[in-house]
């Protein structure tokens, strides 16, 4: 499987993870943990509407409650001095002159007591007017849909279109000539698709302390993916220098994307300005579906031709994706990703990014990607069983490899989906038997991965112990893996290594924790703080050696002497050199600031059984595989949790979770009781296999490993219960009254 | 000169054409003189893009050096979740 | 907001009696807590029912068992007697949500929580249980079946309270099931339920039974036909057929979240019909 020729020390062994006793006894701090003397509560007052002109909201007997400190509205934030870019943010954190979603914030209070705070808001009085609404892709797409912005012209479409419309960014992508490729093709399927809007569903909800002293000074204290983001986009909606902001990063549980922007974070800014106290807001779990997080709905056609030996001739899709009410879906990767997978001489991908009374769209782990794979490796299925091919050949026959075009653009360099797709040939699962009503599903998934901008640095202390310093949030156990590859670089044991998310005053601007870029970039950038620690050793060395820098280097965790000529001296430890850092010209630091390139794109094939109860339409998984490439796994057991995790969210999104939305626009299930995440129980222990094709753009060869395993499940799934169904399933979630009915439709009852 | 590919769309912008011909020595240049050259192009270079070099992608990095053995794309700003 | 957790009924009747405002009895709390965090219900005065002694109880009487309103699901499936009795209504108890919630919630607080989707209450309904409600006016016992009245609504009068729940004896050859339709393994609730209880003749004869379905219409409902369809019978295919037809047939669910309406009027029957064949299978191993 492609293994390297190095030979790692600390990289790819397994140690304890160094927030393990704190977060298993309770005591790691995460965003609702802290408390400050004298601490106000913050409340949001939300829109029952999903569409509404905002005519006037009288917040004057609200402010008079004894007890009420700081009432805001949209009115609070300045929009004149907010950068354009922010626009739509500070709209969605503040609903201005209309509420465009059911759970849109309209006003906030900050109160003594969570009673005092709750009487006041229903003291506010919002005159609404209420507009006609839309929450289906397909209707909001339609020319007489209800618009939500009345400037909202498709960008990217020529000719310019010359009416506003919900749909607010078109794309296309390809290259050849798929009407010739068509025209080769044996067999051609096409087919319509549809998925359900689905939740991050971190079990952490959103919670921040704002601090706003009247000097104009602001701290904040929140769980975000991207304390530096936070701390940007809340600067800008309050009028602030960004260096009179300090940002903490909490412990987080859980973002998926989700904790990629700000909701509460400005408001309670805000509110502690006016009030001139500490304010603390905590969402509930209603608000947290209502208005925090979802990713797309989507309406999708795909259409695939091949030869009769089984040669992909020509692919086409059309993605529309609902990405809420200003439109953010990420249609673009979605289409870009669809058939990223494979070699194709003519593909053609087009996708409508569209507007709809529901909340503003956030990522969600490989955003756009799992719904597309979803629909392109339903029809490669189907386009193997028609060709009579066993599904993992027709995928090898047609896989990318380097050198392969791919269907978004560049070229690839080394890339390892062939050795997923055989590493998953020979894997005991594939040729495992099936009973009645089971199935097996097969699909393979690709997500780019990313770089960006990162800033770190490393501290040598006396004792011979690191610290080390980095501004991207942990969220799937990256300090372990900074220890190890720390460890590895300066040749010391990983327990010596201590890694702590530094504030955003104590580092430069760092990209949040996302487009699995945490373990690559502030890894590559600590390989090279390390490395610049090391330089700055051998230089201490020598200088004690009275002999010249050049004639020393480093060895095994210690400095000796570069050949014979640079004389006699015993090898001198990493602990000696740091015991003599006072005398030797002081404190030793290691930096390096970056805008990482280079992380390398990633693919997965995913394996999966399923037994459908033919009279209830049930669905059980009895056992799942992902194979994945993971470039280089630091710390295989967290790239196995990567893994493992998303193959769950993936089982919840294709089986039973969904946004369900009434007549009257409003959500049914914003709650974890009727939307249904897996539970343990529903689960099988999900096996997983490492796949290891380095990556030439990393040091020790590290891809991004979280956000391809969200890729492919409901696309396997699906392929799986078709088979144990007798039908094919083209709309998530696959829930047992979908399952059933279309049971009973195919044998015509 | 170096050769610089569009995705589908974005060749719309640029009167059509899916491969352009600029005079350019880094990403900075190149996205300078796209704009220039294209004015269509321009909004979509200003929200910000994503540079692929030899399938390698670069966001910001206005110094990164390019030349006619490059391959290079402009494809829509990556992000992750 | 009062809260007041006397030691003896009598106290407890008095402070319902003496409350003008909102009311809400307490047991386990697991529905109470949940609707007071909501903002659902902002009552006036909480009366716990936890520390009255006479409440806490498993009794045995006639034969059969006398449930206290305060005993939990941990301590009702700990208890041999009623496990033997009654082990249909006892893995419906114990259906009810997790280790955590079974330390707590009580089968009579399932009762007057009144929802349709009540897990325990259709294999109450057919085990053909009693519920004794006292009042300021004393006691009286009448069917569970007639406690709830609608979605959240019971029969109980004002200053009234279920004081325990009447499980009684049954023949040789009988026994009880319950299955319940979630999407999931745990956790949910009941989008179909479907209770049964049997009693076989010496000869495999069905001489006696009675079916409940859950969540398919706006309270727990009794189907005497489906029960009909059983009895007289050796419930072979053909009854278990006609049982299901009967259930599905019964069944008068809502288009909701939780599912459509063909999906529980098909389901109904073959939960019901499942659901039977458990409990013949029970009555034999007796
Ligand atoms: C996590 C979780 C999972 C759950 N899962 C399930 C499930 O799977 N199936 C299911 O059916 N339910 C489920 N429930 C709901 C709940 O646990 C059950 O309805 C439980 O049986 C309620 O019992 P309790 O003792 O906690 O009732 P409480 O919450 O104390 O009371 C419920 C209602 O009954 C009234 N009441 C209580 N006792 C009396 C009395 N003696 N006389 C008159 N009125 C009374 C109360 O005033 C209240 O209106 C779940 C709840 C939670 C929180």
């Amino acid at each position: 499987m492609g293994k390297q020729d190095r030979d790692f020390k600390a990289v790819g062994t397994r140690p304890l993870r160094p927030d393990g006793v704190e977060k298993v006894t309770g005591r790691a701090k995460f965003g609702a943990d802290l408390s400050a003397p004298g601490m106000l509560v913050g409340r949001f007052l939300r829109s029952p509407h999903a569409h509404a002109r905002i005519r006037s909201i009288d917040t004057s007997k609200a402010a008079a409650l004894p007890g009420v400190k700081a009432v805001v509205t949209g009115d609070s934030f300045d929009i004149t001095k907010v950068s354009s870019g922010n626009h739509d943010t500070l709209a969605n954190v503040m609903a201005r002159d209309k509420a465009l979603y059911e759970g849109h914030a309209v006003a906030a209070i900050a109160a003594i007591s969570v009673s005092i705070a709750r009487k006041a808001l229903k003291l506010i009085e919002v005159d609404y007017e209420v507009l006609p609404h839309v929450t289906d892709v397909d209707e909001a797409m339609a020319a007489d849909a209800p618009l939500l912005h009345e400037n909202m012209f498709t960008a990217n479409l020529t000719p310019k279109p010359t009416k506003p419309s919900n749909i607010a960014n078109f794309y296309e992508f390809g290259h050849g000539d798929i009407e010739a490729g068509f025209a080769k093709a044996d067999v051609i399927i096409e087919r319509s698709f549809k998925t359900a809007a689905t939740h991050q569903g971190y079990i952490e909800p959103h919670a921040c302390l704002a601090n706003m002293t009247q000097d104009g000074q602001g701290e904040l204290w929140c769980c975000t993916q991207g304390h530096f983001m936070v701390r940007n986009v809340c600067a800008d909606l309050m009028g602030m220098e960004i260096s009179k902001l300090r940002v903490t990063a909490s412990e987080i549980g859980g973002g998926f994307g989700g904790k990629t922007t700000v909701f509460i974070d400005p408001v309670a800014l805000m509110l502690s300005k006016l009030a001139g106290k500490p304010v603390k807001i905590v969402m509930s779990r209603e608000e947290v579906f209502k208005a925090s997080g979802p990713t797309s709905s989507t309406s999708m056609r795909i259409k695939i031709g091949a030869t009769n030996d089984g040669r992909l001739t020509a692919c086409e899709g059309e993605f529309n994706y609902q990405g809420g009410a200003y439109a953010d879906s990420p249609v673009q990767f979605g289409a870009m990703s669809a058939f990223a997978c494979y070699d194709l001489e003519h593909v053609k991908t087009v996708g409508y990014d569209v507007a709809a009374n529901r909340p503003k769209n956030v990522a969600y782990r490989a955003p756009g990607a799992p719904m597309a794979a979803f629909a392109v490796e339903s029809v490669m299925a189907e386009m193997a069983d028609r060709l009579g091919l066993d599904q993992l050949e027709f995928r090898l026959k047609n896989a990318a490899t380097e050198g392969t075009r791919s269907s978004y653009g560049p070229t690839y360099n080394s890339v390892g989906l062939t050795e997923t797709i055989k590493a998953a040939q020979s894997h005991d699962h594939y040729s495992a038997p099936l009973g009645a009503n089971q199935g097996r599903g097969i699909a393979s998934g690709f997500w780019f991965n990313f770089g960006g901008q990162t800033a770190v640095s490393l501290n040598v202390q006396e004792d011979g112990t690191v610290n080390v310093t980095v501004g991207t949030p942990d969220i799937g156990g990256s300090r372990a893996s900074m220890g190890l590859m720390v460890a590895e670089e300066l040749g010391i044991e990983y327990d010596n290594i201590r890694c702590i998310i530094a504030d955003t005053s104590s580092l430069g601007y760092n990209d949040v924790t996302d487009g699995s870029r945490t373990t690559f970039s502030s890894g590559l950038a600590l390989i090279n703080a390390a490395k610049d620690a090391k330089a700055k050793m051998c230089a201490r060395a020598a200088r004690i050696w009275d002999i010249p820098a050049e004639a020393v280097e480093w060895k095994d965790g210690c400095v000796q002497p570069a050949g014979a000529n640079a004389g006699e001296f015993e090898p001198m430890s990493f602990a000696e050199i740091a015991a003599n850092a006072d005398n030797t010209g002081g404190p030793i630091a290691g930096h390096h600031e970056i805008n990482a390139s280079g992380a390398g794109v990633s693919f997965g094939t995913h394996m999966v059984d399923v037994e459908v109860d033919p009279d209830t339409g049930y669905v059980k998984i009895l056992r799942y595989t992902v194979v994945q490439d993971a470039g280089k796994a630091v710390h295989p057991a967290y790239v196995e949790g990567q893994y493992q995790g998303g193959a769950v969210q993936g089982i919840g999104w294709a089986l039973n979770e969904e946004y369900i939305y009434g007549e009257d626009g409003r959500l049914q299930n914003a709650g974890f009781l009727d939307y249904r995440m897996p539970v343990a129980s529903d689960l099988p222990m999900i096996d997983t296999v490492i796949v290891e094709v380095p990556n030439p753009g990393h040091p020790y060869g590290v891809r991004g490993v979280g956000e391809t395993s969200i890729v492919p499940p409901m696309a396997a799934i699906a392929n799986a219960v078709s088979q144990a169904a007798g039908v094919r399933m083209t709309e998530l979630p696959m829930s047992p009254p979908r399952v059933l009915k279309a049971m009973d439709d195919a044998k015509g009852g | 000169m170096v050769k610089v590919m569009l995705w589908g769309s974005l060749a719309a912008l640029a009167e059509g054409k899916p491969e352009l011909e600029i005079e350019a020595k880094n990403i900075k240049q190149l996205l300078q003189r796209l704009a220039e050259d294209h004015p269509g192009l321009k909004p979509v270079l200003e929200k910000g893009v994503s540079v692929s070099i030899d399938g390698m992608m670069y966001n910001d990095a206005w110094f990164e050096e390019i030349s006619s053995e490059n391959e290079i794309c402009i494809l829509p700003r990556i992000e992750g979740g | 907001m009062r809260f007041e957790a006397p030691t003896s009924l009598n106290a407890a009747i008095e402070l319902l009696e003496n409350e003008a405002g909102v009311v809400r009895i307490l047991a386990g709390g697991t529905d109470v807590l949940v609707q007071l965090r909501s903002g659902q219900v902002e009552p006036d005065l909480i009366v716990d029912i936890k520390r009255i002694e006479a409440m806490q109880t498993i009794t045995e009487e006639d034969g059969g068992f006398r449930i206290g309103a305060a005993v939990c699901g941990a301590e009702l499936g700990g208890h041999a007697g009623v496990c033997k009795l009654w082990p249909g209504v006892v893995e419906a108890v114990e259906l009810i949500g997790s280790t955590q919630v079974q330390g707590r919630a009580t089968m009579v607080g399932n009762l007057c929580n009144a929802s349709p989707a009540a897990d325990s209450v259709p294999a109450m309904v057919a085990a053909g249980a009693t519920a004794r409600v006292t009042g300021p006016e004393g006691s009286r016992d009448i069917p569970v079946e007639k406690i709830a009245t609608g979605p959240g609504q019971t029969s109980l009068g004002r200053a009234e309270l279920v004081e325990s729940v009447y499980l009684p004896a049954r023949g040789v050859h009988s026994s009880d099931a319950y299955l319940r339709f979630i999407p999931r393994t745990e956790m949910d609730i009941a989008v179909v339920g479907a209770g049964i209880s049997i009693e076989m003749d010496g000869n495999g004869i069905c001489t006696h039974a009675r079916v409940a379905l859950g969540a398919v219409g706006p309270r727990v409902m009794l189907v005497e036909d489906a029960a009909t369809a059983l009895i007289g019978t050796s419930i072979d295919e053909a009854a278990l057929e006609a049982l299901a037809q009967a259930a599905s047939s019964a069944a008068t669910p809502i288009d909701d979240k939780r599912g459509t309406v063909d999906f529980r009027i098909k389901v109904a029957g073959v939960l019901a019909r499942r659901a039977a064949i458990i409990a013949v299978q029970r009555s034999r191993v007796d």
